[in-house]
């Protein structure tokens, strides 16, 4: 028990260790503070910072431009195959980009010219078009991208990502998801722990109000009230646990109370970014409207990772853009593009983007055609098909286009790799084998991929 | 027509069973165990017995099963592929030397050049693999043509205990599964229930089954405290501590039978169906709303709540209970009770939306049901032959889908019951009251929509009212006698859950559902047609008819046929595990191979064999249990040593097991500490205030935010017990899930206790604690004159015991010192929010829209007692009463 005892929120359930003891589980790093055993110890990235664009990003708009279209574009298109949703029936039309696109940095990387600050860091990015899902419901492929089960209910990337690399820093969770005030679809079981130890779950620094509920004590309650609180029910819990002394979770929940009471100090500080300069704010767009609030999310994400936080998860949206796609994605990558170029630079000049994986992505694609909806047709519906990813950072083949759409962007042709193989990938990146991290759980042993996937070796330098 | 699923009596079984003993174990002369030896070192019956199984079980789904997709482009399923190897270019197989051999290398998992196989280290192979691998290699690698390998299967398997036995089933996808062999220890769950005698003069029988697994050596500990005894006894039976007053009554009562008669008040106790459902309702995964894109409410699913709390409090016979929950419109129509037991099939997270293929939705409940029913009932992990025969169970995918057709005509529906006079609408009109005026409030709303819509305001206010249109019409189904239910009829794809379910007059429109085994799982991948069934390893007869009507009906009486091995069993070890904190078997929703196996198989057999000659009554079980000197033990031992040296894992019920409360017996406990539960049986779900940042914290549904959640204006619904607290699957109660309350969308076998750092906030710092820890002071200031005494009945309140005289002193400092703070602080009444303003990127425009939520409950608000209505030396008590309440001593019970 030692080891874990100084996790952060503590204790796994005497249970679950029993029982993976008991079925002789490698027990993996499991969350021990210090360096963690890896399964690939030449791996660079040792956190992952993961922005996630909600509601499915077009491709077509964004990084892989479909000329095809232009040709196309208002022509009556009508979709094969027989089990359709609604989504995929009725009069649809093939829609032109209404955006521009161009060349960006020394690899050439295709971006539509909205992404004006992505563009100067586009040779530390390696931009990914192989990838299929499997679900168009928002919430189902959230689940499936989040935690590899479309159903939701199993743990989360950042929850296994904690499991295996554990913490470096005993008064922070490990895995810190800083949300937009209203939550994705599906909710909070994005960032769920499953079925491993409740200290793995995702913990969401609120964007308003007190970042982890109630870390404020309540109205009138003074610091100097809740010292004495403090150590009165340090006396009371001291005899009741000589009384019992075979209990270690008396202690355990003992400590918790004093943990906690650092807590309240420390994580207000840390969320407060008063203390970094004007020109850092500058540089993220804070106090800029359309960018400030998604500057602090990664500014604050750069300071998590500093702290030794595994795995912070951030999140933007929606890039749902049924209709009016210029005007929509246009305003998302307004609010976006700034802020994560900047978090790239700044993570370069402190020397720690090498070591830090990060991963942007949506649920799904969109498709080159469109349905008319309420008389306007220049959006696009979701597309499990084909989608763009990017990743940067760490051990990642920066300045490559890895994977190809076919000429209309409706289906990914080259590199295809379902989602799995994916998710073993972003494993393998942080020094992890999908394979080996693994949970007993339900009668077998469980892992974020299902079944086992393919490394995708061409993302990796 | 006669259904697949009848089978060989296990009479028939259990003699063949025999035969194979006789053959290979006893009797055995000297010559046939040389004889043996020298079949062991066989390298023909090695790979027939051996190597073959560990290939296809470890190898051929990347090396073989799909010959387009070979890993590496290497063939495992023939020697020749073997000796072509892969991508790699060498020969994977090097007959006669192992060491050059990849294959071998690959699997001793430490080789630079070959990477380990297989990759998973869970399916690493075992030494007795290597080494059958190694002496194959070395004596040739022969590989019998498909002959001679049947040949050599179908006779004896040199390695067989005698102990091991192939099990009749259904038949698996191969021959391989079909015939494979168990250990029968691994089988126990299929085996008839044992008829034990007891030794003439066996005073409790449970005592003597425990005892005679108690480790020599080790003695057990004393009977408990009797305080300590009925705190536990109470919580056990009613998850609520008992008041001082029944406490100190009990403690001095010494009479022979108090105990019992204790046991049959509680019992008696509609506390006590309240609790106990709670148990239920986590292992059907209760919730008031649908989970997926929408969430939507489930206007009557608190009916079926109602329904178990009174199962419970009724001591409903567990057959009839089952009967009802699987078939009550084809069983006991009549019967409105039992009715609404339907709603157990409609439990889980489930819609079907325009934007779904309803194929795919339609199978998502088909499987959704069928592992329910597996996991609740049976205690099998039905799932995992969903795609494949069972890895480790006698369990083959046919089994599976032979189960899901017997729900292949249950369609889903809102049905007509009837109220019962005992089902509690009291809330009704003032629930409506509240409707109708935010169905008003969202009238206005509509005022202010362009036509047609031009803003981002007219495009994000048009999307939201519609949607919360279609809720509010939804939710005026909570005062209608709807209840979640199914009939059985063709199906129809098309039907959305944006409407209620209703049951068509023609039932056969639509298409009538053929079951097939769907290959992976896969609802577009049908294979064979598979007939209605039940599992046919327990060799239980049956007979489902594959007409419309009366296939579930024929598979609850299967289920609760007293010679089904598993129902009666499964159901036992549940009850077990909520009085002592652990199973006989150690995971109640799997008795198969990779659940724990009992620790005490006879006692279980016992039990449940008792249980079905009870007539299947709970509350007669729960008695024989608490009767046992085990229920009654301390929780400390006398030989803290010795306990660990020879019970490490607390397997043998020499002491008793401390326990955390759960999430809802922690907020029921501080409400009644403090006076302020409400004791209302059933009825719509009731509001409790929820951490105010979480409940006004904006939610997407599909499309728009979801409405917020406002809790009910008085105390007297707010304060109710736990267990009727609104249960939406997108909004869960912090206080509640920090406590480790399951997420509803999986069944919930036993309740974890985690202990981590964020209850401390909930507990210690929450505005919910601080009302509770006020209203406590204040009632002990009520109740009591001077400061001792108010300590004095502090400390009877949340621990059931007075204080020592250094708690006396700590606390009295305490109070003292909190006071002079207090001193300082004038307090304020709250606000209460009215209305919460929403701001969101509009999908349309990409620009944002703005709508004003009025929060219409929170303008009648009646708070709790608030820190400016109190003095303030109650004031500084309530620091002292948030300490009790946050203490070890309250939260874990001996």
């Amino acid at each position: 028990m030692d080891r874990r005892q100084f996790l952060y929120g503590l204790n796994a359930g005497l249970g679950s260790i029993a029982i993976s003891a008991m079925l002789g589980e490698k027990t993996h790093a499991a969350g021990g503070i210090g360096t963690p055993e890896l399964d690939f110890p030449s791996a660079k990235a040792k956190s992952c910072i993961f922005l996630y664009m909600e509601g499915g990003p077009s491709h077509i708009d964004n990084f892989d431009p479909k000329p095809k279209l232009k040709e196309l574009h208002e022509q009556e298109f009508q979709r094969q195959g027989n089990e359709q949703s609604a989504m995929s029936s009725g009069k649809r039309y093939y829609v032109q980009t209404p955006f521009d696109f161009h060349k960006a940095g020394q690899s050439g990387a295709d971006m539509n010219t909205e992404w004006s600050h992505l563009a100067s860091v586009a040779d530390e990015i390696c931009f990914y078009r192989g990838l299929q899902v499997t679900s168009v419901n928002h919430p189902a492929a959230n689940y499936h991208v989040n935690t590899g089960n479309r159903l939701g209910g199993d743990p989360a990337l950042g929850a296994w990502v904690n499991l295996g690399l554990g913490t470096e820093n005993s008064d922070l969770p490990g895995f810190v998801v800083l949300p937009e005030v209203s939550y994705p679809q599906g909710g909070a079981s994005n960032w769920n722990n499953g079925f491993l130890p409740t200290e793995y779950q995702g913990t969401a620094f609120r964007p308003q109000g007190s970042p982890l509920l109630d870390i404020h004590p309540p109205r009138g309650v003074t610091r100097q009230q809740q010292r004495l609180n403090l150590d009165l029910l340090t006396t009371l819990n001291s005899r009741h646990a000589q009384q019992r002394p075979q209990n270690d979770q008396l202690a355990a929940r003992m400590r918790n109370y004093e943990l906690a009471f650092r807590m309240q100090t420390q994580v207000p500080d840390l969320v407060n970014l008063a203390e970094e300069s004007r020109a850092t704010h500058h540089m993220y767009g804070i106090d800029q409207q359309k960018t400030d609030l998604f500057g602090r999310r990664c500014l604050l994400a750069r300071k998590l990772i500093e702290k030794g936080v595994r795995f912070v998860q951030l999140y933007a949206g929606t890039w749902d853009s049924h209709d009016y796609i210029q005007r929509a994605h246009g305003a998302m990558i307004k609010r976006v593009d700034q802020p994560i170029a900047a978090l790239i630079k700044d993570l370069k000049q402190r020397g720690l983007l090498d070591e830090t994986l990060i991963v942007w992505m949506g649920e799904f694609g969109r498709t080159p055609d469109n349905g008319i909806r309420g008389g306007i047709k220049y959006g696009r519906d979701h597309n499990p098909q084909a989608m763009t990813v990017w990743l940067a950072g760490g051990g990642v083949k920066a300045g490559h286009t890895i994977g190809a759409t076919d000429e209309l962007g409706m289906e990914a042709v080259e590199s295809v790799h379902p989602l799995r193989d994916f998710h073993v990938t972003l494993l393998r990146l942080l020094g992890l084998d999908d394979n080996k991290l693994t949970y007993f759980h339900a009668g077998r042993y469980k892992q974020l991929s299902q079944f086992g996937g393919q490394l995708i070796g061409e993302l990796i330098a | 027509m006669k259904s697949k699923a009848s089978f060989r009596s296990w009479a028939d079984r259990t003699r063949w069973f025999l035969i194979l003993a006789g053959l290979l174990g006893e009797g055995l002369t000297l010559r046939a165990t040389e004889e043996l030896t020298e079949l062991r070192r066989d390298p023909e019956q090695i790979f027939v017995f051996q190597i073959h199984t560990m290939l296809v079980n470890k190898c051929f789904a990347c090396h073989g099963d799909a010959p387009q997709e070979l890993e590496g482009e290497l063939d495992l399923t023939s020697r020749l592929g073997m000796l072509q190897g892969g991508t790699s270019g060498e020969s994977s197989l090097s007959p006669g030397r192992p060491g050059e051999s990849p294959l071998y290398l690959a699997a001793m998992r430490d080789h630079d050049l070959w990477q380990a196989m297989p990759p998973k280290e869970s399916e690493r192979l075992t030494q007795e693999e290597l080494e059958f691998l190694q002496v194959w290699i070395t004596r040739g690698a022969p590989w019998p043509d498909p002959e001679r390998f049947k040949q050599l299967q179908q006779g004896r398997n040199p390695w067989s205990s005698g102990q091991e036995v192939r099990v009749q089933t259904s038949g698996g996808l191969s021959e391989e599964w079909t015939n494979r062999t168990y250990e029968p220890a691994r089988l126990w769950a299929y085996q008839p229930l044992m008829s034990l005698e007891l030794p003439a003069g066996t005073d409790n029988p449970i005592d003597y089954f425990i005892q005679n697994r108690v480790p020599a050596g080790l003695a057990v500990a004393g009977p408990a405290e009797r305080a300590i005894l009925m705190r536990r006894l109470c919580y056990t039976l009613t998850g609520l501590p008992p008041s001082p007053e029944e406490l100190a009554a009990f403690v001095v009562d010494r009479s022979q039978n108090s105990y019992e008669l204790l046991v049959d008040r509680l019992l008696a106790s509609a506390r006590y169906g309240e609790h106990w459902a709670k148990h239920w309702l986590d292992v059907v995964r209760y919730a008031d709303s649908s989970g997926f894109a929408n969430d939507f409410e489930r206007p009557n699913a608190w009916r079926y709540r109602d329904y178990v709390i009174r199962s419970f409090n009724n001591d409903k016979p567990y057959d009839q209970f089952v009967q009802e929950q699987l078939a009550a419109d084809e069983l006991f129509s009549e019967s409105t009770d039992a009715m609404l037991g339907l709603g157990f099939l409609r439990m889980g997270p489930w819609e079907h939306t325009s934007m779904a293929v309803g194929r795919i939705t339609r199978q998502q409940f088909l499987d959704d049901v069928t592992s329910s029913v597996g996991q609740v009932f049976l205690g099998q992990a039905l799932q995992c032959a969903r795609c494949h025969d069972h890895k480790f169970d006698p369990v083959p995918t046919q089994d599976y889908y032979a189960i899901q057709s017997v729900f292949a005509t249950t369609q889903l529906a809102e049905l007509e019951v009837p109220f019962l006079p005992q089902e509690n609408r009291s809330q009704f009109e003032e629930d409506q009251k509240y409707l109708e005026q935010r169905e008003s409030a969202l009238d206005d709303l509509k005022q202010t929509i362009n036509r047609p819509q031009q803003t981002p305001n007219d495009f994000g206010r048009d999307r939201l009212s519609r949607k919360w249109s279609t809720l509010y019409r939804r939710a005026r189904d909570r005062y209608q006698p709807f209840a979640l239910g199914v009939y059985n009829g063709h199906t129809n794809f098309g039907r959305t859950s944006h409407k209620r379910f209703e049951k068509p007059a023609n039932v056969t429109n639509g298409i009538l559902e053929k079951t097939a085994i769907l290959t992976g799982g896969d609802v577009f991948s049908p294979g064979q047609v598979v007939s209605p069934g039940a599992l046919s390893v327990t060799a239980v007869e049956t007979e489902i008819p594959p007409t419309l009507d009366g296939r579930r009906s024929a598979f609850a009486h299967w289920v609760t046929n007293p010679r089904n091995p598993l129902t009666a069993r499964v159901m036992v070890n549940r009850i077990w595990g909520y009085h002592f904190g652990r199973g006989l078997a150690g995971n109640p929703n799997n008795f198969g191979a990779a659940g724990g196996k009992p620790t005490h198989p006879e006692l279980l057999d016992w039990l449940a064999v008792e249980f079905i000659r009870s007539g299947w009554s709970i509350k007669k079980l729960h008695k024989i249990i608490l009767m046992t000197a085990a229920y009654q033990r301390s929780s400390t031992h006398p030989h803290p040593e010795q306990l660990d040296a020879l019970d490490l894992d607390r397997k043998s019920y020499a002491v008793f097991k401390m326990r955390r409360l759960t999430a809802e017996e922690i907020r029921d406990s501080m409400l009644q500490v403090s006076g302020e539960l409400v004791h209302e049986l059933g009825g719509l779900p009731s509001r409790p205030d929820m951490n105010l940042e979480v409940a006004l914290q904006p939610r997407m549904i599909m499309g728009t935010f979801a409405p917020s959640y406002v809790p009910n204006i008085t105390a007297s619904q707010r304060n109710r017990r736990s267990v009727y607290a609104l249960k939406m699957r997108g909004l869960r109660d912090p206080l509640m899930t920090t406590f480790n309350q399951p997420s509803p969308d999986e069944s919930c076998e036993m309740r974890e206790a985690s202990n981590v750092t964020p209850q401390v906030f909930a507990l210690f710092n929450s505005e919910e604690s601080a009302e509770r820890a006020l209203a406590f002071a204040n009632r002990v200031s009520a109740e009591t004159a001077g400061d001792d005494a108010a300590i004095q009945r502090a400390f009877e309140l949340a621990f059931g015991r007075g204080p020592t005289e250094d708690e006396t002193q700590a606390a009295l400092l305490h109070w003292r010192r909190s006071l002079e703070m207090q001193e300082q602080i004038v307090p304020q009444p709250a606000d209460y929010p009215f209305e919460v303003v929403r701001q969101a990127n509009e999908e349309n425009t990409g620009e944002l829209f703005t709508f004003t939520e009025p929060l219409l409950e929170y303008q009648d608000y009646q708070p709790d007692l608030q820190p400016y209505e109190v003095d303030v030396r109650t004031r500084a008590l309530a620091d002292l009463c948030l300490v009790l309440l946050n203490a070890n001593e309250f939260i874990y019970i001996d």
